[in-house]
Formats: structure tokens, C-alpha cells, sequence
């Protein structure tokens, strides 16, 4: 299988996570997945553009869907709310053809070719654990964990509304369980798991969303998780970046480490730290990582 | 279907006299069928094993709404949730509902999340907006939300409600919904004047935990990005979630992709930013700053085009649900 897709990294991605975006493409490299630049691609529009222009959100999308599209691949993505905004739309698409008619008269009179509903919304994730061969996988596998504790974060867009992605989601997802087992690790089972990271709320209900944050750290801490992964910049900008944060307004210590799924396949892969970006993560992971036996790689002269 | 032996693990919470509630596990073995409901098994424990066990239950049918209890991690009801979904390596868990106070093990208090629906006002209030006339397709958005049967799953599973004991809920949005899309409401600006409130509709973090639990198919939080819709038409747009949603179709069609360095100033405004400056000294320290001048993708005009076509055309694309037939 050729595993060729048109890579949607997402605002976040892009800026403030591109840590993330480094680590996916470093991990790709090694395992022969071809991530291609979407040139004409915006912002998915994340959950907001819905709420204030419903029509003007599907154009957004299926203008980047058609990108990908004509390019003959599908679209991969490393946030989960670009996945979880992309598949709605795609998933209207393949089911409600006259909103696709509709919305796509609209865009070929603004000169943005018609999309098919042809493609699949792919997460990078998915592509990883269900996609690639498992065997060539672990092979790749320089420096398993060694049952090195590890919390899976999956992020709410990366599981609901389940009926619309194309993998499995909802309670079935199991993608980050089989991500760290196959790392060598131990996946800790912990009450947060399937929560919410607040990033949503970031702004307008800010000690709510530093609530969320702790709450989800701290139930993966009393489990005895020594280091959590997301598979979303998202996820990764609250429980990672925020985490400082939350631990002032609610007055506890946390100090989970906090890394993108990528980054810690990486690290087991035997990359260089500088190229998976660690040290961009706020709660530093090189402590744990090296008092496990495993610390990471780190040649002088990159970057 | 042949039977099988399950391990029911129940929490058991009891009251103590100093008001503080005392929380157990106990084990219950049960044989059964994979397609027996979790109702079953809670007959055959208080039944026949111990008298003791309490839990809420009356029509069976997933009619009355009073099952509702956190089975396997979630919330769900016990009369329509078969043990085979739940069990995992022959265990069932049960816990009482999150998000509200616990009376007897599996039994909580209803009241305080009654009281947050009735804060909705949940009937028709008369009023100027009401309309006599009401036409075929009128039930198609009413419909979605008049499934509710008021059981408190999604209450239970609301990761909001979980940190904000404030926050309304996605049932009574849902309901709130019902009202303000039905034509013959006559208060329908009223009422979006009020859900824009804070701790209101714009608190849900749109985690769509309450579209999995409910076990009717409502989608509340459908019902909640709806709302948001109609109030921001209505121009309630004086709060952080409204300016921070009316940015993105502004920056989409000015180059592409988000101007996150601005878009704090947009939401807050100065005071509000200033009151962040920790935060961003914080996330300052890992250079997690974004630029002011974000990428511009190529033919991003194309999407002023497409913004003007569809205001002077507007489409309507909310989804609508189909008749639902009861069950």
C-alpha cells in the first residue's frame, strides 16, 4: 500500500505546536510515509466557524478536501479538531449529496473546483497504527520503553461524534493503547483518558479549563503514569503548555511530562531530540526518560 | 444465548451521620445471558443475593429516564444496556451518576439538575414572536431535541459540569433548544438573550460527551452549536466565546489561516489580555508565541468571493433529524 497523503498540520501545527509537526515528519521519514504540502489549504475553521457561518464552514472545507483530493490522496492530520472538523464536513458530503451540489455551485462560481466527496480525513495516528506494517514498525524500534508508565490522551476530537470518522473511535478507539504497548511501554488505564483538555475554553472560561487540565493530569499521575501523549496540538498546547499554569490556579504541584504521540515515537525510534523538538515541551520528559534507562539521542551538530 | 458468569462490581455509598458520604466496592457474581440488560442483573443481585443495594428504576423501557448510572466508565441506562456491550473480562462497574449529589449508592439527587432545566423555563411562553402558522417542515429541528427523556446521562458525563458547578448543562440547552426553535414560541429573543448569559451556552467545550452518552439520540451539543448560531444572529455577541468565534471567518478570508497572535486581544480585549500576562510570560519561556504574520495560502482570495456569494445567497445547511419513530 503507498502511503502517500496531502498533510494537514493545522494552525497549531504550524505555530505554537510545530514541535509536533517536526516530530511527524521525522517519524514518517523513517517509516516511508510521504506527507505532501498543501499549498492552497487555510484554516479548517475549528469548531467556531460552524457556530458562526454553518454554510460558509462546508465551503472552507471542501475547498481544502478538494486539494487534497485532486492531488489523488487523502488528507492526514496531526489535530484532532481539524480531524474532527474535516470528517464532519466529509462525512455530510458522502451522505447528504445536495448539500455537496449546493455548496459546491457556490465555490465554482468563487473559481475553487468542485470536490467529489472521493477522499478519506485521516488522522496521522491511524495511519501509523492501523496503516503501516506492524512488523516493519517495531523494527524501528531502537530504544523501547521498557515498560516506562505511559498515559494515553486521546482528545475528545479524536473520538466524537464516533459514527463520523473513518477509523475506529468512540469507547472501540484503542489506537494509543496499541501505540504504547507496541513501544514497549505500559498503558496506564486512568479516569481521564477520553476527556476533555478544555482547550476550547481556553479563553472564555479560563479556570475551567486549567480545572480540566489538572483533574486529567493529576488522575493520570495517582495512576502512576510517569509521562502522557496526545495525538493532537491541541491536547498538547492544555496538558503540556497550559499544565504550569492550571498547577497556579488550582494550587497543586503536577509536573507530568507531557509529549505529542510523534515525539515519543520518536524518541523510541532513536531520533535526535533537537529534530522531534523536546525542547519545546514545558514540562521537561528527560528526567523520566533517562532515569528509565532510555534517555534520548542528541547529535551537537543538528540544528 | 448460552449463559455466562459475571462479576459485578458495585459501588456501594451510604450517608454517614456527620453528612459525609461513605463510598465501598462490593462484588456481586451473577449468571446470565451476554443480552440481559444491566436491569436484570441489579434484580437478580437486590433480589436474591442483597436486599440492600439500592438503585433508581421503573418503566424498563428506556422511556422514564430513571436508570441512568455509570456503567463501564459511562453513563447509560441500565434497562437498555446490555451486559455483553459493557463487560469487560467478565466485570461490570457500576457507580451512581457523576455531577450530582449521591442519596444512596447508586441513587443520586435529581433535584439540583431539574432545578438547572427549569432555569430554562421548559414550556411555551406566549409572546410576540409566537407564530400561528406552522409549516411541514417546522418539526424537523424541534423534533431532534423532543426525544429527551430528562435521564441526566449527559449531565453525568459533562466534563464541564465535572469543573463548574455553574455551568447549565447540555439537557436543558437541548431543551432550550426545543423551545427556541419551535415556531410558536413567542419569546424565542428572550430566551437567546439569556442562554449568551455566562455559564450558559457558551461555556459547553464542545467535547460532544453528551452526544455518546445520551441514550435517546438527541445530540445535545448539536443542539448547542445551533443555539450559539441563532444567538449571534440575534447579535448577543458581548462575550469571550462570541468574539472568539467571529474571528475565524474574518481571518480565513484575510490570508487563510488564524492570526492566533491577535486573535487573545480580539477575544479579551486589553483588559482581559493584560490579565493573561502570566500566562503568556509562561508560554513565553518555550517560545510558544505565534507570529503576527501567519502563512497566507495560495488562492485564499477565492474565499472573500465565496464568503460574499453565500451572504447574498444564504444556504441553509443545519442539520435536520427524521422522523424518529419511538421505540
Amino acid at each position: 500500500m503507498s502511503l502517500d497523503f496531502a498533510f494537514y498540520p493545522g494552525c497549531a501545527g504550524k505555530q505554537v505546536q510545530k514541535e509536533a509537526e517536526w516530530a511527524a515528519r521525522a517519524v514518517c521519514d523513517q517509516l516511508g510515509i510521504k506527507l505532501h504540502d498543501m499549498p492552497r489549504a487555510t484554516c479548517c475553521g475549528a469548531v467556531s466557524l460552524r457556530e458562526t457561518k454553518p454554510a460558509f464552514s462546508l465551503a472552507v472545507a471542501a475547498r481544502i478536501l478538494g486539494e487534497a483530493e485532486a492531488s489523488g490522496r487523502d488528507l492526514c492530520t496531526i489535530c484532532n479538531t481539524c480531524l474532527q472538523t474535516l470528517s464532519h464536513a466529509n462525512y455530510r458530503f458522502k451522505t447528504e449529496p445536495d448539500i455537496l451540489e449546493q455548496i459546491n455551485k457556490a465555490n465554482q462560481q468563487a473559481g475553487i473546483p468542485a470536490y467529489r466527496a472521493s477522499i478519506k480525513v485521516q488522522h496521522l495516528l491511524w495511519v501509523i497504527t492501523d496503516q503501516v506494517d506492524q512488523k516493519a514498525l517495531k523494527d524501528k524500534i531502537k530504544k523501547p520503553l521498557a515498560g516506562l508508565k505511559v498515559a494515553p490522551f486521546y482528545g475528545c476530537h479524536n473520538l466524537r461524534p464516533a459514527e463520523i470518522f473513518a477509523s475506529n473511535a468512540g469507547e472501540k478507539a484503542d489506537h494509543l493503547h496499541r501505540l504504547i504497548t507496541l513501544l514497549g511501554g505500559e498503558a496506564v488505564s486512568y479516569d481521564g483518558h477520553d476527556k476533555c483538555c478544555g482547550f476550547h475554553v481556553m479563553l472564555s472560561d479560563p479556570a475551567e479549563m486549567r480545572g480540566m487540565v489538572a483533574k486529567n493530569c493529576l488522575s493520570a499521575k495517582e495512576a502512576g503514569a510517569q509521562v502522557m501523549i496526545t495525538p493532537c496540538t491541541l491536547c498538547d498546547m492544555s496538558m503540556g503548555a497550559y499544565q504550569g499554569i492550571a498547577e497556579k490556579t488550582v494550587g497543586k504541584s503536577i509536573n507530568l511530562p507531557e509529549m505529542n504521540f510523534a515525539q515519543l515515537l520518536g524518541v523510541a525510534m532513536g531520533i535526535d531530540e533537537a529534530r522531534l523538538g523536546v525542547h519545546r515541551l514545558h514540562v521537561d520528559p528527560k528526567p523520566i526518560l533517562a532515569q528509565t534507562g532510555y534517555p534520548l539521542t542528541r547529535s551537537p551538530c543538528w540544528r | 444465548m448460552a449463559e455466562q458468569s459475571y462479576t459485578f462490581r458495585i459501588q456501594r455509598n451510604q450517608v454517614a451521620g456527620n453528612g459525609r458520604l461513605e463510598t465501598r466496592w462490593q462484588e456481586y457474581k451473577v449468571t446470565m445471558p451476554p443480552n440481559a440488560t444491566i436491569l436484570n442483573a441489579l434484580e437478580e443481585i437486590k433480589g436474591k443475593q442483597d436486599g440492600s443495594v439500592t438503585y433508581r428504576q421503573s418503566c424498563r423501557s428506556a422511556i422514564c429516564g430513571s436508570c441512568g448510572m455509570k456503567i463501564s466508565g459511562h453513563t447509560r441506562l441500565a434497562c437498555k444496556t446490555h451486559i455483553g456491550w459493557v463487560a469487560r473480562n467478565g466485570v461490570v462497574e457500576l457507580r451512581p451518576q457523576g455531577n450530582q449529589p449521591v442519596l444512596k449508592d447508586l441513587a443520586v439527587d435529581i433535584g439540583p439538575f431539574f432545578k438547572r432545566v427549569h432555569t430554562i423555563r421548559p414550556y411555551l411562553d406566549e409572546g410576540p414572536e409566537a407564530d400561528a402558522n406552522v409549516g411541514k417542515t417546522a418539526y424537523e429541528q424541534v423534533n431532534q431535541v423532543s426525544q429527551c427523556i430528562m435521564c441526566g446521562c449527559c449531565y453525568s458525563d459533562c466534563t464541564m459540569a465535572e469543573v463548574s458547578p455553574t455551568f447549565i448543562g447540555p439537557a436543558a440547552l437541548a431543551k432550550a433548544f426545543r423551545f427556541v426553535s419551535d415556531p410558536r414560541e413567542g419569546k424565542k429573543t428572550d430566551r437567546l438573550r439569556q442562554l449568551s448569559e455566562p455559564h450558559m451556552m457558551w461555556s459547553c467545550a464542545r467535547c460532544a460527551m453528551c452526544v455518546e452518552a445520551c441514550p435517546k439520540g438527541v445530540k445535545p451539543m448539536e443542539a448547542i452549536v445551533k443555539l450559539r448560531t441563532r444567538g449571534m444572529q440575534k447579535g448577543f455577541n458581548d462575550g469571550a466565546g462570541q468574539r472568539h468565534a467571529l474571528a475565524f471567518h474574518v481571518d480565513i478570508q484575510k490570508g487563510g489561516d488564524l492570526n492566533e497572535f491577535t486573535l487573545m486581544m480580539r477575544t479579551l480585549g486589553l483588559g482581559g489580555t493584560l490579565k493573561e500576562t502570566g500566562a503568556a510570560l509562561h508560554l513565553m519561556k518555550k517560545g510558544k508565541i505565534p507570529s503576527p504574520f501567519p502563512h497566507k495560502a495560495q488562492g485564499f482570495e477565492e474565499l472573500k468571493k465565496v464568503y460574499d456569494i453565500l451572504e447574498r445567497n444564504p444556504l441553509d445547511v443545519e442539520t435536520k433529524a427524521a422522523d424518529i419513530v419511538p421505540e
